[in-house]
């Protein structure tokens, strides 16, 4: 029997890929054929710890591997559209790391040209594939609330990148931390409260260090189109260091649906302090990547491309509401940028 | 001579349906041995005080006037409709007579100045019922925040949800919103400097039952205020709170506080419940007014509800033009 496993070819081999390549080793329906970085050490490297799989610098290379069907994307933010027109120029698939892309024109730019090409196009939001993002989901889903009309959410943490070299303080490189980091909740919110959002507020801080170039803190506020708003809070600037709270709040025409800081996880009393213990749970990034390989094998995708277009344009509205003080219409934002 | 404080009661309204005379403060004083009901007026057509009035066996007035005359009367609890509270409270200064005034103190800023600025000039204390302030797990958090343990603080996240009970006619922004709004400021210590309001009409379907407000405070702090109505939930009592937290960042800490506490849970076969296990707020009201009665000095006071009005203004006027609104520093509203 032929192997009916997708082939898979990773792009880029920092920290996040090693989460990509652990869901592939746990895919029946997948294999790893290769990586591909422009540090060619680093690409060996990854290639020895996952089995002696393929490795090159050059992607157009590796696009030319015939096992490869498909490609993850996990470079920084500025090339994944120039890394993405490639891979729908050679055919394949891409699960691509969010943002999408940086601009609201480059995120259409590779939505349109995967439609061109009949291939399967998907940013990991990773949190619609986490446990409490679906539970919270399916919660609404059955009514049991009523209508949604406010999501509080909040992911806060205490480690900022390691050093000043780091792509993602580059706002440059990262499009700032609401294009690298907001637009999971942004997009989160969005689809829980399954409406159009119609105006962003946000507002920034440079907690860890005054010299930052992006803001640790974001406080996100979107309004939607049915009269809903969301507050989404996303940090690395809280003390102490090792915070990790997530905290989530829906409240509906008919009820209430939440978790708070302490909603998974055991509290650990120790000599060194207290801490959280997280239960175990689902890997979101394996299903994650089954929910993509549903959408390759004709099944509906979990992340449409136009909700990760949208997430780029509420990532954009923020910054630009942070540097003028004012509500952003998402339509302006929108408009701006050419279809 | 005795030193029980005399008390009036004054108006048996509020806003919208609100009778907070009958419902909190009279059988709050009527627990007390510090305080003596001595007499009760109706301002506005109701029926409350005569009620009372038999109940208690108080002086019942027809004339707000000959009531402030009444010699025994030394404090005056004021729970007018609010079209109305102004001017009472006033009168009730201009008596010599100290007074605890039902929230919002004012349906205005300038009221609620004029207040401040006549109290201070007759040297009587007036209280406004900011009485959630007083909770246990918010006195422990202010003193817990002033006192540096997380540092200098630099932003609040506040949730405040009631179920059921009567929703105010005119939205919640000037009535529920008023009890985190002086929270905030009572944890923070540092004044509102610019407003931007959300509001909406979903979750009791009655006009803006959930308004969030984005305060931009002193020193570049900021805070935010999830405040609603929503419909009756199971298990909650009518106007029973849902959800009352905080949360406060600072430069080396943060600190959550739940309101709701100090509490127990309560599982049964019939119900599910959380049952307040600390002091009685508006009892800790009273503890207040007693002390600023018999010192001169209370803890909360107009200049509290000022500051207050000024925040809910700014935000109405937010609500109307969808931008933020900045608030100038007033020269005679001091932090408290």
């Amino acid at each position: 029997m032929p192997d009916q496993r997708t082939g898979i070819l990773l792009v880029g081999a920092g920290f996040i890929a090693a989460a990509h390549a652990a869901a592939i080793a746990a895919s029946r329906r997948a294999s790893l054929v290769g990586i591909v970085d422009t540090d060619g050490a680093r690409a060996a490297g990854f290639a020895r710890a996952q089995g002696g799989v393929r490795h090159t610098r050059d992607l157009v290379e590796a696009l030319g591997w015939p096992e490869v069907d498909a490609v993850i994307v996990c470079t920084p933010n500025d090339t994944h559209v120039a890394t993405g027109l490639a891979v729908a120029a050679a055919g394949k698939h891409l699960l691509v790391e969010k943002p999408l892309a940086t601009t609201v024109a480059d995120a259409r730019r590779l939505a349109d040209r995967f439609a061109a090409a009949g291939r399967v196009l998907a940013a990991a939001h990773t949190h619609r594939a986490y446990d409490y993002g679906r539970t919270v989901r399916q919660t609404i889903s059955s009514g049991a609330i009523g209508q949604p009309v406010f999501v509080r959410l909040a992911i806060l943490g205490g480690w900022i990148w390691p050093d000043w070299s780091s792509w993602i303080l580059d706002p440059r490189r990262s499009g700032g931390h609401a294009l690298h980091n907001g637009v999971h909740l942004l997009d989160l919110a969005t689809w829980w409260l399954g409406d159009e959002p119609t105006t962003v507020f946000a507002r920034g801080r440079k907690q860890t260090a005054a010299e930052l170039h992006i803001y640790d803190y974001l406080e996100m506020v979107v309004s939607y189109a049915g009269g809903a708003t969301a507050v989404c809070e996303m940090s690395r600037a809280h003390r102490p260091g090792s915070l990790a709270q997530r905290d989530l709040l829906v409240a509906g025409t008919d009820g209430i649906v939440s978790q708070e800081w302490d909603g998974e996880s055991a509290m650990l009393f120790g000599e060194g302090g207290t801490a959280l213990v997280p239960a175990a749970g689902r890997d979101g990034f394996a299903v994650q990547l089954e929910s993509w390989l549903d959408a390759i094998r004709g099944g509906t995708p979990a992340m449409p491309v136009a909700d990760a277009v949208r997430a780029v344009a509420m990532g954009v509205a923020v910054e630009e509401s942070i540097a003028s003080g004012q509500p952003v219409a998402l339509a302006d934002v929108m408009a701006g940028a050419p279809s | 001579m005795s030193t029980r404080i005399g008390v009036l009661l004054a108006g048996f309204g509020g806003i919208g349906s609100q009778d907070h005379q009958s419902a909190m403060y009279l059988p709050a004083f009527a627990a007390r041995s510090d305080f003596e009901l001595v007499a009760a007026v109706d301002v506005a057509g109701t029926d409350g005080a005569a009620k009372a009035a038999r109940e208690y066996r108080l002086r019942l007035y027809t004339d707000l006037a000959d009531a402030l005359a009444d010699p025994a009367v030394t404090l005056v609890s004021v729970a007018a409709p609010l079209a109305a509270r102004a001017e009472i409270v006033g009168q009730a200064i201009g008596a010599g007579k100290h007074v605890l005034a039902d929230k919002p103190l004012a349906a205005t800023v300038a009221e609620a100045e004029e207040i401040a600025h006549r109290a201070a000039e007759r040297r009587v204390v007036v209280v406004p019922a900011h009485h959630l302030r007083l909770g246990g797990a918010l006195q422990a958090t202010r003193a817990a925040v002033r006192g540096g343990r997380i540092g200098l603080p630099w932003n609040v996240q506040a949730d405040f949800l009631v179920a059921g009970g009567d929703p105010a006619p005119t939205g919640e922004l000037v009535n529920l919103a008023l009890y985190p709004i002086d929270i905030v400021r009572s944890l923070l210590g540092v004044e509102v400097r610019r407003v931007h309001a959300l509001a909406g009409s979903h979750l009791h379907r009655s006009p803006q039952d959930l308004v969030t407000l984005l305060l931009d405070h002193e020193h570049g702090v900021t805070s935010t205020i999830v405040c609603g109505r929503m419909a009756g939930l199971r298990d909650v009592p009518p106007a029973g709170v849902v959800v009352h937290r905080y949360r406060v960042s600072g430069s080396h800490g943060m600190l959550a506080t739940d309101a709701t506490k100090p509490a127990v849970r309560v599982h049964s076969a019939n119900r599910h419940e959380t049952t307040w296990a600390g002091p009685d707020t508006v009892q800790a009201l009273l503890d207040v007014v007693h002390a600023g009665v018999m010192t001169g000095h209370a803890e909360l006071g107009p200049d509290d509800a000022v500051h207050v009005q000024r925040v809910v203004q700014a935000a109405a006027r937010s609500l109307r033009t969808g931008r933020p609104v900045d608030i100038e520093p007033g020269s005679d509203c001091r932090c408290g």
